[in-house]
């Protein structure tokens, strides 16, 4: 006679939560009206063979290439302006959004702030976060909208728009890795009498400057997609150009442009590979 | 220079590290501290350099209560001890030059602490305390290129840059070899004898503790278990703090083989006789 | 090398080993690049502090308070909202579904290279694997390089507007991203348990049952969860060329000059993005 085997635990993922994904899934594709049958269906197939049919063969004209190229160029000016404008912007924004930095730990150990300038401190914390928050939650497009409302048409209102997008979303992540660093160093830096300026420049900064790189790295090629699609809301690149080769049915046109945006952004990714490599 | 009475250290959860110590330390004096792992030497060290806060007691240094010092005094304060981690606590990023001269921070202003990390500032400072530790040739070399006794010897040159009124060295030879163990502790004990300075030390090895030390202060589950001169510290005094600590008997018993590999070099400093 | 009065031996300390050029060019690079960008993006400042601008500042401040709360426009905006959670939640099932074969393909160790790096000649077998692996590679990288947004404009083209041709764009441009990020995790798997396996006597498909899926499945299901976070801003975005939700309501809202209701949907964009951040943290920290 074995003995009965011990009673099986608690599965990690109870069957409920299978049963709420997949009616989230039926939910979805009823919502969405997916249909497969008019895609692969000979009537959607034909559709979409004929209107690949039209794109084709790309528009070659010196025209077409020399507007192809002076958007190429243009949206990589903004996704490189724009990504350092957002380090700009996340980098002093990080520091209040880290708590070890402000407020806990080991820096706080030996004098912790008092009541009043530990409240202070934890809302300057709080309200980094939120600004970072906010920056990130905005959508670069939306962005783009205000900042074309504001200072009109053309690549600059692009630039600030995935600057602060961007922005936000370095700046959190920025503050994980400032948290994260090794306490161990900026304790022994500390018992020399540094301030806790110098801490940060000599211990804690060495420690998230090659994640600070690679992540700004990773999100340039985000931002490279991002420039190339403000152009809808007017704010330049090639975006400008493919709504207006769209608009005015310049198919083949569009597949030039369209084989730029995949230049640029293979470009892109393969010098922040490089780069990555190189510097971190 | 240091005057502890009844500090306790209880960290978040857990018990007390530290229950009571008491002890006072003379300018210039030199004391090494014994006790089994988890008795809390780190924890009193990391008190006596004021970056732990004691839970309760007094910590009185050169006759004023570090409690009642401002950001900037506890600063001026800090810059005057001279800490040797355990762990070495470096900046493994950084070159060993940049390590070895953040012992000047506490000195330098802020404008010139940035400027020493494009152009370090008194590297030959930097070069000649690596010398004294025995390895110049790696001034320019990444901290965490370096194996682990020779990252405990920059951290033991960011001290000589210090230059600290007291020395606090956590087993400043924990992971160096057992002769060149001898020459860093002969080295701290003999810059801080030429120099005046007070010199306290951790030491796993109760040999060098007893054969370079006037002064040995026991510590057991965060208690000063006997304060005395080596002479007077007997075997049973030594099994009774290291009772149940199997690594650390067996030390014992090489002890009571009668071979005292340091014996020669146990002679009290003159000035220092208990 | 010594510098400054100091009296030390020079010759006794080591020069600053000689750095690589690499610095100064990556330096001389960028800044030129910065310097042509700022021209080539007209980057001005000053445009914030003429003319309209300011002006324009405080009109939309002033339009967009009170955020518009009325229960009419609410309940109008509440099906746009739904609808980008389901495009968000469709658009990942479908770029799970192109993801992971050509992200299955696209992984050297199991088409080509050999699952335990064992296969190195060039015999029938090694090209048989090489063809796909380079072709899903490719198509992996034509998939994700062309922006979500230029996918939906064709899929419009294609099918009509309305969140389907949102749900095809973001199923392609993540398909794409899915699987290269599914291949790399599937290379950098650690082989020893999978060399265990192999030594007790498994077959291919047992190595890859019990020794690839378990290991490579939290970050599996982590990665595409952070897309999952990723697609319903994009499906929010994807609206502005008619592809549905949220996005579009804010375009119009926007053109319309209805700054109050732009706040609104904001709002609830920020709140949908909370939510699924939410969610899908709590999932993440479960498998982890
Ligand atoms: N940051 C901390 N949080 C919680 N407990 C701690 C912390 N640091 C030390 N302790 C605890 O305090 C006690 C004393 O630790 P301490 O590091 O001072 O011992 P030690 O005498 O230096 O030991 P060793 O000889 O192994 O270095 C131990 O029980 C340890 O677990
Ligand atoms: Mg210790």
């Amino acid at each position: 006679m074995a003995r009965p085997a011990p009673a099986r635990p608690a599965r990690a993922f109870p069957l409920w939560a299978g049963a709420g994904f997949a009616a989230l899934l039926v939910w979805s594709w009823h919502g969405t009206g997916v249909d497969p049958a008019a895609l692969f269906g000979p009537e959607g197939l034909g559709q979409i063979a004929a209107y690949v049919r039209k794109l084709f063969p790309p528009d070659l004209s010196a025209h077409a290439l020399r507007d192809a190229a002076s958007g190429a160029v243009e949206t990589f000016a903004i996704s490189l302006i724009g990504s350092l404008l957002s380090v700009g912007i996340a980098a002093p924004l990080s520091l209040l959004a880290t708590r070890t930095l402000l407020y806990r730990g080991i820096l706080f150990e030996g004098r912790p702030p008092g009541p009043g300038a530990r409240a202070r401190r934890v809302a300057l914390y709080a309200a980094g976060k939120a600004t970072l928050r906010v920056l990130r939650t905005i959508p670069e497009i939306v962005w783009a909208l205000i900042f074309v409302f504001m200072v009109g048409l053309g690549p600059f209102p692009g630039v600030l728009a995935l600057g602060f997008h961007t922005g936000g979303v370095l700046g959190k992540l920025f503050g994980e890795v400032l948290e994260d660093v090794d306490p161990a160093p900026l304790e022994a830096l500390q018992a020399t009498g540094a301030t806790r300026f110098q801490v940060l420049v000599y211990g804690v900064l060495p420690q998230a400057l090659p994640q600070f790189v690679s992540y700004t790295l990773y999100r340039w090629e985000v931002n490279i997609r991002a420039a190339a699609m403000m152009g809808f809301v007017g704010a330049g690149g090639l975006g400008q150009r493919i709504h207006v080769a769209i608009s005015l049915f310049h198919e083949h046109q569009l597949l030039t442009l369209i084989l730029a945006i995949y230049l640029i952004v293979t470009l892109v990714d393969a010098l922040s590979a490089y780069l990555r490599a190189r510097l971190v | 220079m240091y005057e502890l009475r009844g500090i306790r250290k209880v960290f978040a959860g857990g018990e007390a590290a530290l229950d009571g110590v008491s002890l006072a330390v003379g300018r210039g004096e030199h004391v090494a501290f014994v006790g089994p792992s988890g008795a809390g030497k780190t924890t009193l060290f990391r008190i006596l350099n004021l970056t732990l806060r004691p839970t309760a007691g007094t910590l009185v240094l050169d006759g004023r209560d570090v409690a009642g010092l401002s950001d900037a005094e506890l600063r001026r304060a800090r810059t005057r001890i001279g800490t040797i981690y355990q762990r070495q606590n470096l900046v493994g990023r950084l070159r060993v030059v940049h390590n070895v001269l953040a012992g000047n921070l506490g000195r330098w202003s802020t404008a010139t602490a940035l400027a020493s990390l494009v152009r370090p500032r008194g590297a030959e400072e930097a070069a000649r305390a690596l010398e004294q530790v025995g390895m110049p040739e790696k001034l320019w070399a990444r901290t965490d290129e370096l194996s682990g006794g020779q990252q405990q010897r920059v951290a033991i040159a960011r001290v000589l840059v210090q230059n600290p009124d007291v020395i606090l060295a956590d087993e400043p030879v924990s992971s160096v070899d057992p002769s060149l163990a001898v020459t860093i502790v002969s080295l701290l004990r003999d810059l801080s004898h030429e120099r005046r300075k007070t010199l306290l030390m951790n030491l796993h090895s109760v040999e060098l503790a007893l054969a370079y030390f006037p002064r040995i202060v026991g510590i057991r589950d965060g208690r000063i278990h006997f304060d005395l001169a080596p002479a007077r510290v007997t075997r049973e005094l030594l099994a009774e703090l290291y009772a149940g600590h199997r690594d650390d008997e067996l030390q014992l018993e090489r002890l009571q083989d009668g071979t005292r590999p340091f014996g020669g070099a146990c002679r009290p400093l003159p000035g220092f006789a208990e | 090398m010594a510098r400054g009065p100091s009296a030390a031996p020079v010759d006794r300390f080591p020069a600053s080993p000689s750095r690589s050029v690499f610095p100064y060019v990556f330096g001389a690079v960028l800044l030129a690049s910065v310097v042509f960008s700022l021209r080539e993006a007209q980057v001005d400042p000053r445009r914030f502090v003429e003319g309209e601008a300011l002006a324009n500042v405080a009109r939309f401040v002033r339009g967009a308070f009170p955020p518009k709360l009325s229960r009419d426009f609410l309940g109008l905006m509440a099906r746009p909202a739904l609808e980008t959670i389901q495009i968000s939640v469709m658009g990942t099932a479908i770029a799970v579904l192109i993801g992971l074969p050509l992200g299955l393909l696209a992984t050297s160790s199991l088409t080509w290279r050999g699952i335990l790096h064992e296969r190195t000649s060039r015999s029938g077998r090694w090209t048989l694997g090489f063809v796909p692996y380079a072709l899903s590679r490719a198509t992996l990288s034509v998939l994700r390089s062309i922006p979500e947004y230029v996918w939906a404009f064709m899929f419009v083209r294609a099918v009509g507007l309305g969140p389907f041709p949102g749900v095809l764009a973001i199923g392609v441009a993540y398909g794409g991203m899915l699987g290269k990020v599914y291949s790399e995790i599937l290379e950098t798997m650690s082989p020893r348990p999978l060399e265990t396996l192999h030594a007790a006597g498994a077959g291919k498909p047992g190595v890859i049952l019990y020794g690839l899926v378990p290991q490579a499945l939290p970050n599996v299901v982590a990665y595409t969860l952070y897309r999952w976070e990723c697609a319903i801003r994009a499906s929010a975005i994807l609206g502005f060329v008619g592809a549905g939700g949220l996005g579009q309501q804010i375009e119009l809202s926007m053109r319309m000059f209805q700054f109050d209701e732009v706040l609104t949907l904001l709002a609830i964009l920020f709140a949908l993005v909370a939510g699924v951040d939410w969610i899908s943290g709590r999932i993440r920290a479960r498998l982890a």
